[in-house]
Parts: C-alpha cells; structure tokens; sequence
C-alpha cells in the first residue's frame, strides 16, 4: 500500500505535534524513520491525486497556519515528500527528507508571512524616525547646555574678547586651533556620528592616514568623539567624508538582485 | 534532420505532454503526423527511442532556454540564482507550458530497469547539478543541499501545476527560493 494513502501515517502525524506546522513538517520525520527500518517494502501509487486523505489533513493544518492558499501548500508539500522519498530511495543517506523539510519549511514561510514588505516599510521608518528624533533631541540638548558650557570653559583671553567690543573686530584672526566648537558645529558632529552608528560603516585605514592627523582621525573619527577646536574639526570633517557607510537593512541588501 | 522526422518529435511531445506517454500509442502519432509506421520506425526504430528522443530535444530545449535568459539578464552568480526561479515561473505560466518532460516520464516509467526512467533521472540530476554550479558560483557553501531544496520545491511546483493549470504553486515556490537563497548567502 501507498504510505501517503496509509491510516497510520495520519494517526501518526495528528500525535506528532501541538502546532500545525510541526504537524506538517513532522511528515517529513516520520517517512525519514520509515525508510530506515530494515526490508522496507517501499510501494508508491503512481497517480498522485490518490493521497486525498493526506492532502485533506495538510490542507486544515495549513488553514489553521493561516496560509494564503492552503490547499496549494497542502498539495504541494505532499508533492515534495513523494519526490523525496524517491529521491532517498536511488541515494539512500543522501538527506533529501531533511532537505524537502527545509524545502516545506520555506513554503509555509512563503504563504504565512505574506507581511514581510510591510514589516520591513515599517522597520525603515522607525530607523529613520529613530535617527531623525535623536537629532532633534541632540539639537535641543545643545542648545540649552553648550552655549553656558562653552562660556564657562573658555580660556580668559576669549571671555575677555568676548565681554569686549573693542576686540570683537579681532575674533576671525583667533587661531582655529584656540577656537572652541559652537553648539550647531556639535551639533552636527553628533548628528554625523549617530548617523554612522546606523549604518554598517568602512573606515580608511589608519596606516594611509598623515602621523599628524592620526590622532585626531583615531579619537574623533573612529572613536566618534566630539574634537575639542575648529582646527580637529576641520580635520575630522575631511576624513569623515572619506568614510564608508552602508545604511540598507540587512534584508533590504539581500533581496536586492 | 529531415522535416518529416522533426514533424514526428514535435508531434509526439505535443501528445506525450498531453495526453500522457504509455497512453499514446504509434498509431496517434503517425495519424497525427501525417505519415506511416514504416517511416517513423526508419527515423526512430522504436516507441521507446522516440520517447528518449523527444526527452533529450525537450531537456536540451529547457537548458538552453534557461541559460540563455540567466546569462543575459546578469553576470553576478548570486543574482542569477536569484532570478532562477523568476524565469522558471515565466515558463510555466506562459501559455505554452504543457510540463517538463522529466518530472513526466519519470512518473509513468516507474521500473528502474527502463531506459526512459534512467533517461529521466539523470536529467533531473542534470537540472540539480546545474543550480549546484550556479550555487557554487555565488559561493555558497553547501551549494548540493541548496540544490536539492531548490528542485525538490521546483519539480513540486511543476506536478502542482500539470495536475491544476493555474495553481499558482510556481508564485510560492519562487517566493520559498528566495527565503531558502537569502539563508544560504548569509550562512
């Protein structure tokens, strides 16, 4: 007799699992077992619409699954495990039951998670939405705590400039490396760095950077601290633009051809 | 080849698609075709050769097909593995689709010991050995077990589809292949 016509291969997959997807993919389990036992008398029928009981019982499963066409997957499936088991029987050891359960397993995926676009619209958004309201709130931050900041750690020499008319005409000739970050130059150096922390990013090597910028690519580059005068920033600014990132999601990348 | 003896292929894979292999008779064909017993034993000696015959013409088709519309869409191995299934739904769905020779011959020629099933088995081995190349190619690692899920859900697909045109089996099984080619690339 048929296997796929036999009653107890159906007694046997109902006790096989909770779920009705492991009592689909339990199949596959069962007919491995099967064919192991020693002189099996493996006996197919040639016609397949015959397994009608089967493909009834993988058809409620995949209903229950919430498939979108389950009496497709039903058929299907029990197509998969027949070539299967044809396949194992001219390559005995040759894992195509473990394949065809992978092979069943993707199909149920491919009927059940039928949202995955929507997911994935919805996992961007929230990215971008994330990076954009972290931004916001650096901004704010910013500009409620750095311009107090920024005051209380200049040196003497620029609060006295600053508190003096007479030497506000002399504040472009100060040397950038004296010169302190505003709060929208950190302000948008944070923003780069938050960025990059969302992305999968590829840095210039450090050997190909000059000995006396290295320092300041290390510590405000890579290390994505916030350099302490125009003059590093300046210099960071340069090697940011030379770093690489890639900010597709990981399974946007992969479905791209 | 002659006319007469390509008129007899065409017109026995057309029949053998679709009114199945052992139920067509010598006699169909040569009515079909137009011409006589004697002649069709000339060009092909006997049933069971013009049935090998038309499988190899019918598989050699396929192949050429199928590679041709890879190699012209990408060079990138993983991409063509991706469109794989693409061109193969485009296949099925087109209204000349009457089923794949192999997957056919192979259910009505059971007995091991036949010439058509040893024909058919080793064209389904070809096909898989195929994606293996192309699997391999696009580096991944356990490129026969990808190889074996992919036909294994393809020739499901193809049955599905010559018991119940219009089944839409070959839409999930191409959805089901890029869930099974996105896991082998990331693994």
């Amino acid at each position: 007799m048929d296997i796929f016509n036999s009653q107890w291969l159906l007694s046997m997959l109902e006790k096989s699992s909770k779920t009705p997807q492991g009592r689909i993919l339990s199949l596959f389990d069962i007919l491995s077992d099967w064919l192991a036992v020693p002189e099996i008398q493996v006996n197919l029928s040639l016609n397949l619409n015959t397994n009608s009981q089967l493909v009834d019982f993988f058809t409620q499963q995949a209903t229950a699954l919430g498939a979108s066409n389950p009496s497709i997957l039903a058929e299907h499936i029990v197509l998969i495990a027949r070539n299967a088991v044809h396949h194992e029987m001219g390559q005995p050891g040759g894992g195509s039951l473990l394949h065809a359960k992978k092979a069943a397993n993707a199909l149920i995926l491919a009927q059940t998670q039928k949202e995955w676009g929507w997911l994935d619209n919805i996992r961007i958004k929230s990215q971008v939405y994330g990076i954009a309201a972290s931004i916001f709130l650096l901004a704010g931050l910013s500009l409620v705590w750095l311009p107090p900041l920024l005051q209380k750690n200049q040196p003497p020499l620029l609060v006295n400039l600053l508190n003096n008319d007479l030497a506000k005409a002399s504040i472009a000739t100060v040397n950038p490396s004296n010169s302190k970050l505003s709060a929208s130059d950190a302000v948008t150096m944070y923003a780069k760095y938050e960025q990059m922390r969302n992305g999968t990013c590829q840095f210039p090597e450090a050997l190909q950077i000059p000995d006396k910028d290295k320092a300041i690519y290390l510590e405000n580059v890579v290390g994505g601290k916030l350099p302490t005068n125009l003059s590093d920033l300046a210099i960071a600014n340069i090697y940011l633009e030379k770093v690489r990132c890639n900010y597709t999601p990981m399974l946007m990348a992969n479905s791209t051809s | 080849m002659t006319q007469l003896r390509e008129k007899i292929l065409v017109t026995a894979s057309n029949l053998f698609q679709t009114q199945g292999i052992n139920s067509t008779g010598v006699d169909k064909i040569v009515a079909v075709a137009g011409t006589t017993k004697m002649t069709l034993y000339k060009y092909f000696t006997s049933k069971e050769n013009l049935i090998l015959e038309v499988l190899e013409k019918g598989h050699h088709d396929f192949q050429a097909w199928l590679s041709e519309k890879l190699n012209s869409n990408t060079k990138k191995p993983s991409e063509k593995l991706q469109n794989l299934f693409e061109f193969i739904e485009e296949w099925v769905t087109s209204p000349n689709f009457r089923g794949m020779g192999f997957i056919k011959a192979s259910a009505e020629f059971p007995n091991e010991e036949s010439p058509v099933h040893q024909l058919s088995s080793a064209q389904s081995q070809q096909f898989r050995q195929y994606i293996s190349s192309l699997a391999s190619e696009a580096n991944i690692q356990d490129a026969d077990g990808l190889a074996l899920q992919l036909s294994l859900l393809f020739e499901g697909a193809v049955q599905a589809e010559q018991m119940k045109r219009g089944s839409g089996a070959m839409k999930y099984a191409k959805k089901a292949a890029k869930i099974l080619i996105d896991g082998a690339i990331q693994a």
